[in-house]
């Protein structure tokens, strides 16, 4: 789909980096005004209804039949900084705030969304994404039961407490440190971005869930010059964290490799093309994961036959010391979820154990076609989206083997360090990753830098072709989102170095 | 829909200026979109939704800052454009942001573009049911049909800008898109895969739904038994479709933000012979009906025909007001319109039979540019070329090169520009291109 879009910023740019354009912001007021009602639930003040009124909204929902419904209240707001040429002249902020209403009848899904919650405009919406059914009215519930909070990101302080005059002291010292490491840094851009975001979810079968979710990046750009060459480079990092995360020392990590992954590029040359062994180093690499079998893996994709996985669940797809985990549970990574967009408790689903194909990603209306219980995956942008199962922190466990193994066994082959995007086909199973940053190894030696490649695979082959995989895992701390259907949810990944004995590495000098 | 949205804008900019901005530009959006999806037989999905925004942009002090809402609510909106003032003051001063200058909207063209089609408006539930058949009905047409996906994607938008510096206006336009995505079983536990889209502004435009089901199914059925190619430096004929996705990337950092920061390839192209002389690719918003035209941009400059590529040499870039007021730049526009390449005068199959060795490529996927050197890599689905005919299907792919050089290698124009995108580009050959593949 191609749809104009008249709001808001500069030119798309040609590279996928999904980075925030313009920035800056700062502290905020209570966004809702207080009703004169006294509701029993503080994200029930914060939206301005009570229980009464969500009840007829759900009334209205569901009054031509429903399997499932659901009333999807949302409030965020973010806050962007740009710092350019030394100085931080542009702040922008975003408030996005309504409520989605989704009907489920069988695998049909009626849904309207209006961002006036006054209770005409919602029952208006609720009468809109109702037509899907033709059915008789279900009894709703008159009083929702509220879900104990999560505490996965708790925060002492949010970001709507935390002024301008508190994040420049330190984009200005990321932009020090950066032109203090290597003289030949010319250029130095610094975007900030925080979001204090409230979602409160009711269920057709009567469930409250309410989460405050916050969410912060901090991006690092380097240009650098030598003679007439100029390279540019960058790093992130990005968690559901508050303001005391950003130590010095982790900043200064954070330019340090900004500053080598530019400064490499110089010496940095194309690997030869064609077929080889590809070492994915840890971290960063479990892109391999979220494209070669992660979305593959996604239950709505399997429920219509259309995933290459779909007739695998039990079969072998991978040695026996290949375990990949999908968990929205690990405390304050950007991927992390108390409760997914649909209201189930969010949780770990194991997709590959030692080797066999275990589980696929379900939200409610998979795991009632599979007779299953809901993986906790059903997620969506906004509001403004029906949910879909989608991953959360993706990431293979430990290996019998070392680093230093898996290198000396490659006589010929690339290592594969940072990445900007991938992608797959979710029928044929191939999928792609670009690398920014690697090095060749001959001999079972790292010797020289390689930039820019495209990496293409089939995932089911490639999961088999993993021939040794390291002790060393890790999650990466960059900011990566995933744009499944033209919704972007924030997303975490890890591996430990591995080895897929052979992949097309995209390359020059082809004799 | 009956929202007077110019008024709202205006009020927004005086709230703004009672709250201490020197100046202040508002846009105020409202949109309707509808989606109704059908799929293997039933209707799957319907979406209706109204939605509203408004985004304000600040001066005070010598300082900038921008926001925006959904949340539209008068007593909260003033709170909201107060507090937008009050942010503005903790930033930096910086001589560079100013509001557009009157003169860059003063001539705005008149409004005879044609985007809005009333059928659109008044679509009814029972025509996108009755699309979504014909759909439906025509991608099913094959015996290994998995599943099929067709759907009816309609709509409206308007949105209207005031200024403190005078702006006042309103854009509107419809659009209606049709598509389908097929899934085939093909050999072992593979899907071929791959659909196909039409749109425009107006409904007469579209072809029959049964046209867009029909390639939908075609494009998917000629994926089957998809193999991979070899490694090797052959020609490359891209197809108008995905000509458009590959002049996106050419073009991404052709723009006064990216060369300010020194960040694009293209800082020491601008009025040289960068590429080669059968590319000219003009940036035109005054289309009729044009998937992207408009009468002004986002900044509210005046809409006008801006030649990027002449015969190879670069005459202009993409300059929004405060990255040229920083480069010493000119503004031309900052936001892309309709990104025309010029035709030339050989149809596709006339293209493909001057190729001795090669690759057609039909999609890309994945891949990526380094927009300060021009460097890429791309994954490719497509088919062999051979003696000078669409081969075997192919795919696990790799092109890789660099920008600047591949389209200095462009030989060959095609007469056929893939029409239902904003990049309006034909069918392209290029010449000595590296394949990474078996």
């Amino acid at each position: 789909m191609k749809r104009r879009e008249f709001l808001g910023g500069a030119a798309a740019s040609g590279a996928v980096l999904t980075m925030p354009a313009f920035l800056s912001g700062c502290g905020i007021q209570q966004a809702m005004s207080v009703a004169d009602k006294t509701p029993e639930n503080p994200f029930m003040e914060w939206f301005g209804v009570d229980q009464a009124t969500t009840a007829r909204v759900m009334s209205e929902l569901s009054a031509s039949g429903a399997d499932a419904a659901d009333l999807y209240f949302q409030h965020s707001r973010t806050n962007f900084l740009t710092l350019e040429d030394g100085i931080v002249s542009s702040a922008s902020s975003d408030i996005q705030q309504g409520v989605g209403l989704r009907v489920v009848i069988g695998e049909q899904t009626g849904y309207a969304f209006t961002e006036d919650l006054t209770l005409p405009s919602m029952l208006a919406a609720a009468r809109t994404a109702s037509a899907i059914a033709s059915g008789t009215r279900v009894v709703a519930p008159q009083a929702f039961s509220e879900q104990g909070a999560g505490d996965l990101y708790k925060t002492a302080v949010p970001w709507s407490d935390v002024g301008i005059d508190q994040k420049l002291p330190l984009m200005k010292f990321v932009e020090s440190q950066a032109k203090s490491m290597d003289e030949a840094v010319e250029k130095v851009a610094v975007y900030w971005a925080d979001q204090d975001e409230r979602v409160m979810i009711a269920t057709l079968d009567g469930r409250l869930v309410t989460d405050h979710r916050p969410m912060t990046r901090v991006t690092l750009t380097v240009t650098a010059r030598r003679g007439e060459e100029v390279q540019s480079g960058y790093s992130n990092i990005a968690a559901r964290e508050e303001f005391d995360w950003y130590t010095e020392e982790r900043l200064t990590t954070m330019v340090r490799e900004a500053v080598d992954r530019t400064m490499v590029l110089f010496d940095a040359r194309r690997p030869p093309a064609g077929e080889m062994p590809v070492i994915l180093a840890s971290g960063a690499s479990g892109i391999l994961l979220h494209e070669a079998i992660g979305h593959g893996m996604e239950a709505d994709f399997n429920r219509k036959g259309v995933s290459i996985y779909s007739d695998m669940i039990g079969k072998k797809v991978a040695e026996p010391f290949v375990t990949v985990v999908d968990q929205a549970t690990i405390p304050r990574e950007r991927g992390a979820l108390n409760y997914d967009d649909e209201g189930n408790e969010a949780g770990r689903t194991v997709l590959v154990e030692d080797g066999i194909l275990k589980s696929y990603l379900h939200d409610t209306i998979s795991a009632k076609q599979y007779g299953l219980q809901p993986t906790g995956s059903g997620r969506r942008e906004s509001y403004r989206y029906a949910p879909m199962p989608r991953m959360s922190c993706t990431f293979m466990e430990d290996g019998p083997h070392t680093k230093q193994e898996i290198i000396e066994s490659v006589d010929r082959g690339i290592i594969c360090e940072t990445y900007t995007n991938g992608q797959v086909q979710i029928g044929a199973g191939d999928y792609t990753f670009y690398v920014k940053n690697g090095w060749l190894v001959e001999n079972g030696k790292v010797t020289a830098p390689i930039k820019d490649v495209n990496i293409i695979g089939n995932g089911p082959e490639s999961l088999k072709r993993i021939t040794m995989v390291a002790n060393d895992a890790r999650l990466d701390t960059g900011g990566w989102t995933c744009g499944k259907n033209g919704q972007s949810v924030p997303v975490s990944q890890g591996i430990p170095t591995v080895l897929v004995s052979k992949m097309t590495v995209g390359g020059e000098n082809v004799g | 829909m009956s929202v007077d949205l110019k008024a709202r804008a205006a009020q927004a900019v005086e709230l703004a200026q009672q709250a201490g901005a020197e100046d202040a530009w508002s846009t105020v959006t409202q949109s309707r979109n509808v989606q109704f999806e059908y799929r293997d037989g039933s209707l799957e999905k319907v979406k209706d939704t109204t939605s509203q925004s408004l985004g304000i942009r600040i001066y005070a002090g010598g300082r900038y800052s921008s926001h925006s809402t959904t949340d539209l609510n008068t007593e909260r909106l003033q709170d909201f454009i107060a507090e937008a003032v009050a942010i503005t003051a903790a930033l930096e001063p910086d001589e560079y942001r100013r509001i557009t200058p009157e003169a860059l909207f003063r001539d705005r063209p008149g409004d005879d573009l044609d985007l809005v089609d009333d059928s659109v408006q008044a679509l009814e539930r029972e025509q996108r049911i009755s699309w979504c058949r014909a759909l439906d009905e025509v991608a099913h047409q094959h015996s290994d049909v998995i599943s099929a996906t067709s759907g009816v994607y309609d709509g409206t938008q308007r949105s209207a800008s005031a200024s403190s510096n005078g702006f006042l206006d309103e854009q509107r336009s419809t659009y209606c898109w049709f598509g389908a995505s097929v899934t085939l079983r093909d050999e072992g536990d593979k899907r071929a895969e791959d659909g196909f889209y039409a749109g425009g502004a107006h409904v007469a435009d579209l072809p029959g739904p049964e046209e867009v089901g029909r390639k939908a199914l075609a494009r998917t059925v000629s994926r089957l038994g998809s193999g991979k190619g070899p490694t090797v430096k052959a020609s490359m004929v891209v197809d108008a479709q995905a000509a458009a996705s590959l002049i996106g990337r050419l073009l991404g950092p052709a723009n006064a933000r990216s060369v300010q920061q020194e960040r694009s390839f293209w800082t020491p192209l601008i009025g040289e012979q960068a590429f080669s002389k059968v590319l000219t690719i003009v940036d035109d918003p005054l289309i009729v009906r044009g998937l992207a035209s408009r009468r002004y941009d986002d900044e509210g400059i005046s809409a006008r025909v801006l030649p990027i590529v002449e015969d190879g040499i670069v005459r202009n870039i993409y300059v929004d007001t405060y990255y040229g007021r920083k480069g010493g730049m000119q503004p031309t526009t900052g936001l892309p319109s309709n990104r025309v390449v010029r035709p030339g005068s050989h149809s596709l199959a006339e293209l493909l039979s001057e190729v001795d060795e090669g690759v057609y490529v039909t999609s890309w996927l994945g891949g990526n540019a380094d927009g300060t050197t021009g460097d890429f890599s791309l994954g490719l689905r497509g088919h062999m070329i051979e003696n000078g005919e669409v081969g075997r299907p192919v795919g696990e792919m790799n092109v890789t090169g660099n920008l600047r050089d591949l389209f200095s290698r462009l030989e060959l124009v095609g007469n056929d520009p893939y029409p239902y995108s904003s990049t309006l580009a034909p069918s392209l050959v290029f010449s000595g291109v590296d394949f990474s593949g078996a």
